[in-house]
């Protein structure tokens, strides 16, 4: 269609713009992963070493690293738990002149505002807060906030594939495996759950790997709990090269995370 | 799956049940900024406008609104022209490397905020500030804003222009008409809606974000997120956090529900 010179004339800004100001950056963080600090003047000495890494097997950093996973298992659970049956309910079961209307109650929340959802359940499970004075207990702040918090901020990003997911799965599959004397639960299981598992699995892209990088919402709803992110955080004034090793675990996790989920054939839906 | 009427029945309670879920903490977010008890107990014990009238007066607020709005502005201006030009390139090119681009422009999207904010705040102190002379202010939000606010604009373009196809654009060459005539008559009409709808979704993203922002923005420059955020430990600045609340999830979910009318539910699912 075009000639080349057009081609190159509208790859050159944007690549500039991503690979300069954007791959460069990244590029350098990761390399510091591999330099040190000075311990009297907290600069950065750029000479190679794995100290960073070997560091982060120690049982302190370990057992965060553990924490982080068990919470973004959780919420990914929690997450497919309860968008498997809505999204089913939006696809199947809600009259049909309501199904734009659900979808935009679940994509408005999606973009409001991240900070104020998150503080939102801060104002939920402080003490004498809606929880509280409602169902005579709070989780208070802490691990279980942070996972409450965690699944309401992910779960629009697990609906929406699921419910296309259900979208896709013909009607007909439904028909002929009660027609074969199916009951609800069997149908569910041998039909629906197969079909779905892509849309699920692309689902948990979002809800496990956003869950591994968040600090903020943990700052405001966990109290003293320590997860990656805010061990990053903490690191980056006095230790940058070791918040930089802390980074790039995360980073690591979500490679694997993404290649085993990319197995399944789910990123393709993306 | 004929069901019954009463699994049908629990559908629907459980339904219900996810949208309270859902919009419930939103709600009390905005009737706690008429709580007249100072520390948001619940229920309130009263209703008050007086936040309201303190936030609009507050200087603190008013400064951090106007930096949000001028970041999230210069970040979509940036946004739009890059993305389109990316977005045209890789659906009416083929060429090598294609894959590798697509997967480039969601990076910023996909690896956690924290990775990319510590790699652009050493980029500021490292290079940006020595050689250059640049402080972190409105122009780096605005840099890095403008790296993860590409992506939603691109989705939203390359979208349309798969579903257009390229025969209006060959008949048009066909016609005569040179590249640039063709996409100043043919193409870019037919873009329109969906890079207004981009640029929606882009600013909305803007005025939210907070992690990259904690990094590239200096002290003296904070967006209303970090605003809310510098302020939310803050006892007696709590009542105010609660009304910039309240205005952030309206401003953000404005030019959403525009970009839904404009271009379809598929424009606002550009964020996954």
């Amino acid at each position: 269609m075009g000639s080349k010179k057009a081609l190159v004339g509208l790859l050159t800004p944007p690549m500039l713009w991503l690979v300069v100001a954007y791959l460069g950056a990244l590029a350098a963080i990761f390399a510091t992963a591999f330099f040190t600090t000075d311990p009297f003047t907290n600069e950065v000495v750029r000479t190679f070493t794995t100290e960073n890494f070997k560091a982060l097997l120690s049982p302190t950093y370990l057992r965060i690293i553990g924490r982080t996973l068990f919470i973004a298992v959780m919420v990914t659970v929690l997450c497919i738990v309860i968008a498997v049956p809505f999204a089913y309910f939006m696809a199947r079961v809600a009259p049909r002149r309501l199904r734009h209307l659900l979808v935009a109650a679940v994509l408005v929340p999606l973009w409001a505002s991240y900070l104020v959802k998150a503080y939102a359940w801060r104002t939920m499970v402080q003490p004498g807060g809606v929880l509280d004075s409602t169902f005579g207990t709070t989780p208070g702040y802490g691990f279980a906030a942070v996972v409450l918090t965690l699944t309401y901020l992910w779960l629009p990003y697990m609906i929406l594939p699921v419910y296309a997911g259900f979208e896709r799965l013909p009607e007909s599959h439904l028909e002929a495996s009660a027609d074969l004397g199916a009951k609800g639960l069997h149908t569910f299981r041998r039909v629906i759950l197969p079909a779905l598992l892509p849309a699920i699995a692309a689902g948990t892209v979002f809800t496990f790997s956003l869950s591994l990088g968040d600090y903020i919402a943990v700052q405001i709803v966990g109290g003293t709990l320590q997860v990656l992110g805010t061990t990053v955080l903490q690191n980056i004034t006095l230790d940058l090269p070791f918040a930089a090793a802390l980074g790039t675990t995360s980073v690591v996790i979500m490679v694997f995370y993404l290649v085993a989920v990319g197995r399944t054939g789910a990123l393709d839906n993306l | 799956m004929r069901s019954g009427v009463r699994t049908r029945a629990s559908f629907w309670v459980f339904a219900l049940a996810v949208l309270a879920f859902i919009y419930v903490p939103l709600g009390v977010v905005a009737i706690n900024s008429f709580n007249s008890d100072r520390t948001f107990g619940w229920p309130p014990p009263g209703l008050t406008t007086r936040w309201w009238s303190a936030a609009l007066k507050a200087p603190g607020p008013r400064d951090a609104l106007r930096t949000s709005v001028e970041a999230g502005l210069g970040a979509t201006a940036i946004a739009l022209v890059l993305a389109s030009l990316l977005a045209l390139a890789l659906t009416r090119y083929r060429f090598f490397g294609r894959n590798a681009i697509s997967l480039l422009v969601i990076l910023p999207i996909a690896l956690p905020g924290i990775v990319t904010g510590i790699a652009l705040q050493s980029v500021i102190q490292n290079v940006l500030n020595p050689v250059f002379g640049i402080n972190a202010g409105l122009f780096t939000i605005i840099v890095g804003h403008a790296t993860f606010c590409i992506v939603v604009v691109f989705n939203n373009v390359t979208a349309r222009l798969r579903r257009m196809g390229g025969s209006l654009e060959s008949a048009s060459a066909d016609l005569g008409a040179r590249p640039l005539t063709t996409f100043r008559l043919v193409t870019f009409p037919l873009l329109r809606t969906a890079i207004l709808a981009g640029a929606l979704l882009a600013f909305a993203l803007s005025f939210d974000e907070i992690v990259v922002t904690t990094f590239t923005a200096g002290p003296g420059t904070p967006t209303l997120p970090i605003w809310i955020f510098n302020n939310l430990f803050r006892p007696n600045q709590a009542p105010v956090v609660n009304v910039v609340a309240v205005i952030l999830v309206a401003v953000s979910i404005l030019p959403v529900w525009l970009a839904l009318r404009l271009s379809g539910t598929e424009a606002a699912e550009s964020r996954l």
